[in-house]
């Protein structure tokens, strides 16, 4: 009986206590538009922070909500996918790997920018960025900064022994066998880089396999490369000359920061690395070695070009936001001469806009950018697809179990390996028309 | 009393619903998606019905066989040594000595601390140019040092070692609780009757724990079966897959590739094995219990 009594009453009370509220939330609302804008956690976030309050001063009805995520791109990946996939509206801006756009674009989650982004404007940026940004003739990305494989060296190491930097990988390793020999210390090794079962390998194994002629596939004529020989040789020579030879065995467990500090400590000769390890290879606060470093074009094989991996970001607006226009400002603002000066300077992000390299600031605070260039220029982007992070999985287990199993085939190996990527791409291409 | 039941069944209704909610729906889920073929990155393939398709295809993969002996290696290994050493642990709980307060709490410490902070630590403590464990058996001579976790077989290791012993705690636990109830008469009456400490513990001690034991190691097997965050941490799998166990080969299938029907094939799979597991070690161990009282 007394329950009879209360519950109308307590559901009453609720209403009633939902509407009120309610009514307060819906008065209280500003008449601004508040974007999300959903990124990774910054290294320097502080560069960031300016901007988003330049933008908001500028732009007085929209504020910028930060939504931050972990830094591994993998993991953001796997964030984002899972809001976009349910359409989540709350996101309206985000960053993508530069290569995400295919799938970003092929899934109905990035929003076509084309009519905002026309070609007149996509000619002020580097042209790398930009057809990664781009999927079946229409762009989904507006680059926000971007990298490569970059080629560090010891400056002080190469000029004692009388050496240039080396131009292919095996003059890398005779050099670096001459300057062990004389530095006889046990705790320095020849080659640094990233090793690890995890993106970085794709990007680093890719180097070696395009700088010996090779691939993964051709995407003009579909046909996987793995499995030919210039791609085993490139693998085998990894295998065999790098891991636990040039490089100590530990790189098989090295993301970037491990890799860089092997060669900040003075530990290793050569190393691999993206753009933003010169800020940190240089600065004397972190690094044991700076004033030494050199910086160049990654080694190839002999009678091969060089080859870098394009590496970056992009942003892109969820098709499912309520203000792509907003969003789009938000964008623009962000990629405009002004803020990519800004992250250049104040986070050591490389520009994606041509004219930023010409800007006497930049060129006079950080010459390095400059001579960056020709590899940014180079750099080739990974295969795209808009499953691209299937056949990253693959590659991943593939190149981790190739340079690791010493006395497993390489060919049945990478035949396998092979096959399995055709059968991806054969879903792939069933679906995508 | 039919109203009086109505309104119980009223106060379990948050309770049930809460179940449904967040077990029986994503459960109910991942067995719809693993009958469909469901890739986020292709809408186009729509959600297709492909009956077993993804059941076959998971049979035939030389990977998942591979992520299954690394599990099941897991599972056995560090089953096997949580229980002894858990089992030499709450014997020597069991005893009476001074600080045995502290030290109970103090062994308990390790499983206290969640999963991925000790997966971190431990990945700190086995790196190769500055990890503790290098530090420990080779000193200053860095030379030495060996990577552990770039090889397959010591990766695996790393990971065994470190569910050792963050969990062979909770198995002491389990088993000191089953120590407690055994009357200290018994016991004395063993020592009257001239029988030694082996004797006592052979003939007396284990018989009575058996049940705590086994309900150890029900609790043990089922949880190393879903093994995730220490290779999540440690490892992400690597290097060449060697820790790739089957929860983490279902993740990325899901939500790294989002291949959403094979990943969900992946996860019902595992929730089978870990539910026959259960079924059979309940009935195992729901008999001695009724033994044990008998």
């Amino acid at each position: 009986m007394v329950m009879r009594c209360f519950l109308p009453k307590i559901i009453i009370c609720g209403i009633l206590i939902l509407f009120g509220s309610w009514h307060l939330i819906a008065a209280a609302a500003p008449s601004t538009t508040e974007i999300v804008f959903l990124t990774w956690k910054p290294s320097q976030p502080a560069a960031w922070e300016k901007l988003i309050q330049k933008f908001q001063k500028k732009h007085p009805h929209i504020t910028v909500k930060r939504q931050v995520s972990p830094h591994s791109s993998t993991e953001y990946h796997a964030i984002i996918t899972q809001r976009l996939k349910n359409r989540d509206p709350s996101v309206d801006v985000f960053l993508m790997d530069v290569v995400w756009p295919p799938e970003f674009a092929n899934a109905g989650w990035a929003l076509d920018l084309t009519p905002r982004f026309p070609e007149s404007e996509q000619k002020k940026f580097l042209k790398g960025p930009i057809s990664a940004g781009t999927w079946r003739g229409k762009i989904y990305g507006v680059p926000c900064y971007l990298a490569a494989g970059l080629f560090y060296y010891r400056k002080d190491l190469l000029e004692k022994y009388h050496f240039n930097p080396p131009r292919t990988w095996p003059e890398m390793i005779q050099q670096g066998e001459v300057i062990l020999r004389g530095e006889s210390d046990p705790g320095l090794y020849i080659y640094s880089a990233q090793f690890k079962q995890y993106e970085g390998l794709v990007c680093n194994m890719l180097e070696f396999l395009r700088s010996n002629g090779g691939d993964i596939l051709d995407r003009n004529t579909g046909r996987v490369l793995l499995d030919r020989p210039p791609a085993v040789e490139a693998t085998r020579f990894v295998r065999d000359r790098i891991i636990g030879n040039a490089a100590p065995r530990g790189v098989v467990t090295y993301e970037e920061p491990e890799s860089l500090s092997l060669f900040t400590q003075g530990k290793a000769i050569f190393h691999r690395n993206w753009p933003y390890a010169w800020a940190v290879a240089d600065d004397p606060r972190k690094s044991a070695i700076s004033g030494k470093v050199g910086v160049g074009l990654l080694p190839a094989f002999k009678g091969h070009n060089h080859a870098a991996t394009l590496g970056g970001w992009h942003f892109g607006i969820n098709t499912f936001s309520k203000h792509p226009d907003a969003a789009w400002q938000f964008i623009r603002f962000m990629t405009s001469k002004e803020s990519q000066k800004t992250l250049a300077l104040e986070a050591g992000l490389a520009p994606t806009r041509k004219s930023v390299y010409e800007d006497p600031t930049i060129q006079q605070k950080m010459p390095h950018l400059i001579a960056f260039l020709p590899s940014f220029k180079k750099a080739a982007s990974r295969p795209p697809s808009p499953i691209y992070p299937m056949l990253s999985q693959e590659l991943q287990r593939f190149f981790s179990t190739a340079i690791i199993k010493k006395n497993v085939a390489l060919p049945s190996l990478a035949h396998t390996s092979a096959g399995r990527l055709k059968k991806l791409l054969a879903l792939e291409a069933m679906m995508v028309k | 009393m039919i109203r009086k039941n109505q309104f119980f069944l009223l106060l379990l209704l948050p309770a049930l619903s809460l179940l449904v909610l967040f077990i029986l729906i994503p459960v109910g889920q991942s067995f719809y998606l693993s009958f469909h073929r469901v890739i986020s990155g292709l809408p186009q393939l729509g959600e297709a019905m492909v009956g077993f398709e993804n059941y076959r295809d998971l049979f035939h993969d030389p990977v998942a066989r591979h992520s299954l002996w690394t599990t099941v290696i897991f599972v056995g290994v560090t089953t096997f040594f949580e229980l002894l050493i858990g089992l030499f642990l709450a014997l020597l709980m069991h005893r009476h000595f001074p600080g045995r307060g502290a030290l109970r709490a103090a062994v308990l410490i390790p499983w206290a601390i969640p999963t991925v902070v000790a997966a971190q630590m431990w990945r700190f403590l086995m790196n190769d140019a500055y990890g503790t464990v290098n530090y420990l058996l080779f000193g200053t001579e860095t030379a030495s040092y060996v990577p552990w976790l770039a090889y397959p077989a010591t990766a695996l290791g790393a990971i065994i070692l470190a569910d050792i012993w963050k969990t062979a705690s909770f198995a002491a636990l389990l088993i000191l609780a089953g120590l407690q109830v055994i009357p200290p008469e018994i016991n004395q009456a063993g020592l009257v009757d001239g029988a030694g400490s082996w004797q006592r513990f052979r003939h007396i001690t284990w018989p009575l724990i058996r049940p705590a034991v086994m309900v150890a190691l029900l609790f043990r097997t089922i949880d190393a079966f879903r093994v995730f965050d220490l290779a999540y941490v440690l490892t992400q799998g690597g290097p060449a897959d060697a820790t790739n166990v089957l929860q983490l080969y279902g993740y990325k299938k899901m939500f790294v590739e989002g291949w959403m029907g094979y990943g969900s094939a992946i996860s019902v799979c595992i929730f089978t094995m870990a539910l026959f597991l259960a079924v059979v070690y309940v009935r195992a161990v729901g008999r001695r219990l009724l033994e044990a009282r008998v």
